[in-house]
């Protein structure tokens, strides 16, 4: 199956293509765009989570010297519209309850989240849009607000969309085999409820849009950082009522995606395009901190009732796990964060019956899509905590209980029996668990930690634990992405693609894949990611399926090209294909390197200017090619800590950091590392420091990186232990599976199990989470009272 | 948000309430307030204006008086909007003479903040609000003294603290762990500080009424 590619410039660390023009300043981003005549939006936004609109006030504002205009949902008349969802409904499961409220662009008759914008003013700068925004007066009627998953869905609590008659936004059950049946057989049933609370995307860059219309070539010209460039074009021409190619959009550099800038129907990229069409001026949208934190979307709270069935060996027979997941005040996105969770939740684990049902909440909170894990960490969370509570129960070693359960090798590829958020059938397709599992084991010294080193710490009096925990990644989902390769005059390569790229290397990853078929430098390879009127079809940039999907489109389209210049240049040398090869950016016969021809002449000849080409022929060193994977390919890792907590200020330091995973072939290792390192660092905030605090009226109380914490560099393991495995993914021609989102998952996990292991003297259960120092110290208090 | 307390004012009963029957009094006690206006035995409205650094925006709020026990105790509910965002509380104002000459003031209250208030502010409120009781009782104190002073019915000679003053005070009572660019801090404490002296002043005012 899996296929043995032998390369040359694929699995080295090349250094960045885009690095010198972003360490130089020399990078393009939103917010450097100026264009003249340029106007300046700024919203007004609810100060309540749930209110009644009475009516809104503008007519200050609009008198404000400089301001061009100030619109409210009443003002955008008919092109006011719902919606549309950006992920379907989940359809492909059977009997999945599903209630569609995707996003307004702009809140008319009632505000369902605090931020959710009531005005947008134009003027001729941001300091007078913002001036003008105080000359406004929404006269609100305050309703009482629901923000507790379960409260909401109580008889009498007040109603976030009042013609639902619920709070119920989805309820979808999935199973495998029968739990009940399983429980009746067990000899140990464990069951508790778990919590994870919300996290920020919290990208450097935030959201931003520079919309132009051109009246005199009736063509709308919109710059932005979105991770979906063709389906937010798509979706700004229907809104206009626009031909596709009317549309461009042009994503430059990114400052951080991690999943909110996905999403589209957004209010800015909704009411600014048809503003500008209105006005015919160019405006610019750049989205401060404060309404990132409250009104852009962010990750999830989920509370879980999870239980675990298994032998007194240690071997599972089943899970069950009723979760709710608090979607917000809108579910534009259908159910793709708890549907990840739902097909993350085994993770490595071969278990035969398994019963999972969402219960998804409408609650006056700002809305929530993926943010890198996407729901993926929260069951890799309630699963690993069901294997540590079963481990205490059956006073097994936890490392001894997860090894007896892993699926094996010859298990795969295996068929998970869950729907997925791609609507396929979850399988899991390559890898080698217990390898995982050991490596990590190995690369930490566990027997040693725990038979020497531990003991000696704990008569010192120091708290000191380790935790061990596993985790999948699916990845690199469908639908598909394409990409078109073209060799210049000048010898040097364009890559287009659909999808954008906010950090991930692609301009130097995807060169590679082409360097490697064309034989030419990597720096001669010149990628554009993000330009619809470059190429025009594609997804986009999420469910960390750049490298694989896309990727995979251009090393086919490479491919081509490969096979059209040496068709072309065997014509031309009179040499047959098979004694020619691609090196040095010429085409030459292997064995008589003075005999060749370089590629940009050969792409002349590909097109010449009179004469003809023969049929069948199209011209060009060009192809365009697609990759549509049948579904996602799995990853999978081990993560192997050990920290120490402070016994006076109960803060955590990580002493040794292991992370051991597989991406299948890696294209560039360095980048590979800088994913994992990446994700690590939000992960390890998902565990003890990122938290959006609401208060019972929906108040967020942290809006700010003043009170928001992010894991700072000294909050960091000094030193991240990487451990790589590299089973080829069957499902395309690289074997590549996708990495972005790995480091993210399982760190809450591992926090959770080595901080129970670290204070051995206190009997207590982490089961919510994020912590951080008080928390923990109300929990240790707690445990020593009883 | 809990707001709790007491404070002990240095005359008796009946000179405190002639003090709070006194809108400009109060009035002063507050930077930036425009307005203290009583509309009717039970309903008053106060405008303020706010700014200092880089947080500028106008408070709107309204007062309630229930449960009027005159001049023991009363209910008060208040409804205050502005730029910076909005506030609702309801409190208990009790007063009681001490028997030495003194009269006691204790004050109970839940205060619900939102906009950039609570998003931003939050974290400070408590310990500004504190500040700010402290610092509105100073300058409640200094007038009593002046008005006790001067006689009944005369024009008292007190003077109250400027803007700058009072958020000079209330930084200073803030100092100390506290690392940010000024401007930051300053949004931090100007916003709660400017809510809960409104609100102190519409609790004292309203029981004065």
């Amino acid at each position: 199956m899996t296929t043995e590619v032998k390369t040359k410039v694929i699995g080295k660390s090349v250094w960045r293509n885009e690095d010198p023009r972003l360490l130089t300043g020399m990078a393009q981003f939103v917010d450097d765009i100026e264009l003249p005549g340029m106007l300046h939006a700024a919203f007004y936004r609810s100060d309540y989570a749930h209110a009644r609109i009475k009516s809104i006030d503008v007519s200050a504002a609009r008198a404000r010297p400089g301001v061009v205009a100030v619109y409210t949902a009443e003002d955008f008349g008919d092109y006011w519209h719902v919606g549309p969802l950006q992920v379907p409904p989940p359809l492909a499961i059977k009997g999945a309850q599903f209630n569609a409220r995707p996003l307004v662009p702009i809140a008319k008759d009632k505000v369902r989240y605090s931020g959710e914008p009531l005005a947008v003013v134009l003027a001729e700068s941001r300091y007078i849009a913002e001036d003008a925004l105080a000359d406004i007066y929404a006269d609100l009627e305050p309703l009482p607000a629901v923000t507790d998953m379960e409260k909401a869905l109580e008889p009498g609590a007040p109603l976030v969309h009042d013609d639902l008659g619920t709070n119920l936004a989805a309820d979808v059950y999935q199973q495998v085999g029968d739990y009940e049946a399983a429980k009746a057989k067990a000899d140990v049933v464990i069951a508790r409820r778990f919590f994870k609370d919300r996290c920020a995307g919290g990208a450097m860059e935030n959201r931003g849009i520079v919309c132009a219309w051109d009246e005199k070539a009736q063509k709308m010209t919109v710059w932005c950082g979105t991770q979906a460039p063709i389906p937010m074009r798509n979706a700004i021409a229907k809104n206009l009522g626009l031909s596709e190619d009317q549309v461009r959009l042009v994503i430059p550099f990114i400052g951080g995606g991690f999943g909110p800038k996905v999403m589209t129907s957004m209010p800015d990229d909704v009411l600014l395009p048809w503003l500008s069409r209105k006005l015919n001026r160019p405006i610019k949208w750049i989205e401060d901190r404060r309404e990132n934190f409250l009104a852009t979307t962010s990750e999830r709270d989920q509370i879980h009732y999870a239980e675990i069935a298994l032998t007194k060996d240690g071997k599972i027979l089943g899970v069950k796990d009723v979760f709710y997941h608090n979607t917000g005040a809108y579910d534009p996105y259908g159910m793709t964060v708890p549907l990840n969770t739902q097909t993350h939740t085994l993770g490595q684990y071969d278990v035969p019956n398994f019963y999972t049902q969402i219960k998804m909440v409408f609650t006056n909170k700002m809305v929530v899509t993926p943010v890198r894990g996407a729901g993926r960490n929260y069951g890799v969370f309630v699963m690993e905590r069901l294997m540590d509570l079963a481990a205490k129960e059956l006073k097994m070693d936890p490392v001894e209980i997860r090894m007896k359960n892993l699926i094996q090798p010859h298990q795969l590829p295996y068929k998970t029996g869950i729907i997925g958020q791609d609507f396929v059938e979850n399988v899991l397709d390559s890898g080698d668990y217990p390898a995982s599992l050991k490596k990590a084991v190995e690369m930490i010294g566990y027997e040693k930690f725990v038979k020497e080193e531990q003991p000696r710490l704990r008569a010192e009096g120091k708290w000191v634990g380790i935790g061990v925990v596993n985790f999948v990644e699916g990845t690199a989902v469908g639908p598909y992405e394409g990409a078109r390769v073209t060799v210049g005059n000048n010898g040097k390569v364009v890559v287009l693609t659909g999808c954008s790229t906010q950090g991930q290397a692609h301009f130097t990853t995807f060169a590679q894949l082409v360097a490697e078929q064309l034989g030419v430098d990597v720096k001669d390879v010149h990628v554009t990611t993000g330009d619809t009127d470059q190429f025009h079809w594609g997804a986009g940039t999420f469910a960390s399926r750049g490298i694989t999907v896309a990727g995979s489109a251009v090393y086919a389209a490479a491919t081509k090209v490969r096979a059209k210049a040496l068709s072309l240049a065997s014509k031309l040398l009179e040499t047959p294909e098979e004694e020619l090869e691609l090196a040095d950016g010429v085409v030459r016969v292997a064995d008589l390197p003075s005999k060749f021809i370089p590629l940009g002449e050969l792409a002349m000849k590909a097109n010449p200017t009179r004469g003809t080409i023969e049929p069948g022929v199209e011209p060009g060193l060009e192809a365009t090619a697609y990759y549509a994977p049948p579904h996602g390919a799995t990853g999978y890792g081990t993560n192997a800590i050990i920290l120490e907590v402070d016994k006076e200020t109960f803060d955590v330091k990580i002493r040794r950091f292991v992370f051991v995973h597989d991406c299948g072939t890696v294209v560039n290792p360095m980048v590979a590392e800088a994913q994992i390192h990446g994700g690590v660092q939000m992960g390890i905030g998902t565990a003890f420091f990122e938290q959006l605090v609401y208060d019972d009226n929906g108040q967020l109380l942290n809006a700010s990186f003043q009170d928001y914490l992010m894991p700072k560099a000294t909050d960091m393991p000094m030193k991240m232990e990487l451990g790589h495995l590299s089973v080829p993914s069957p499902l395309n021609p690289l074997g590549l599976k996708g990495l972005g989102e790995a480091g993210a998952i399982p760190p809450p996990a591992a926090y959770a199990q080595a901080i129970e292991n670290a204070i051995h003297d206190v009997d207590f259960e982490i089961l919510d989470m994020p912590l951080n120092p008080s928390r923990l110290y109300e929990l240790v208090k707690a445990a020593r009272k009883k | 948000m809990k707001l709790e307390g007491e404070h002990v004012f240095k005359g008796p009963r009946e000179a405190v309430w002639q003090m709070f029957r006194d809108p400009e009094v109060l009035g002063s006690a507050l930077p930036g307030t425009q307005s203290l206006n009583k509309i009717s035995d039970t309903e008053y409205e106060a405008t303020m204006n706010v700014r200092i650094g880089p947080v500028s925006g106008s408070f709107s709020g309204k007062l309630f008086v229930s449960d009027e026990n005159p001049p023991e105790s009363c209910t008060l509910t208040v409804d205050g909007r502005g730029a910076p965002g909005f506030a609702k509380g309801v409190g208990k104002v009790k007063f009681t003479e001490n028997g030495d000459g003194t009269t006691l003031m204790q004050y109970e209250g839940e205060l619900q903040v939102g906009g950039t208030l609570a998003s931003v502010g939050q974290r400070m409120l408590d310990s500004v609000s504190k500040s700010m009781i402290r610092q509105g009782f100073e300058s409640l104190d200094k007038a009593l003294e002046a008005r006790l002073a001067a006689g009944e019915g005369k024009v008292v000679d007190y003077k109250p603290p400027t803007e700058a003053e009072f958020a000079k005070a209330v930084a200073k009572d803030m100092a100390g762990g506290l690392t940010q660019v000024a401007e930051l801090r300053m949004l931090m404490y100007i916003v709660p500080v400017a809510l809960v002296v409104l609100i102190v002043a519409l609790i004292v005012r309203g029981c004065g009424g």
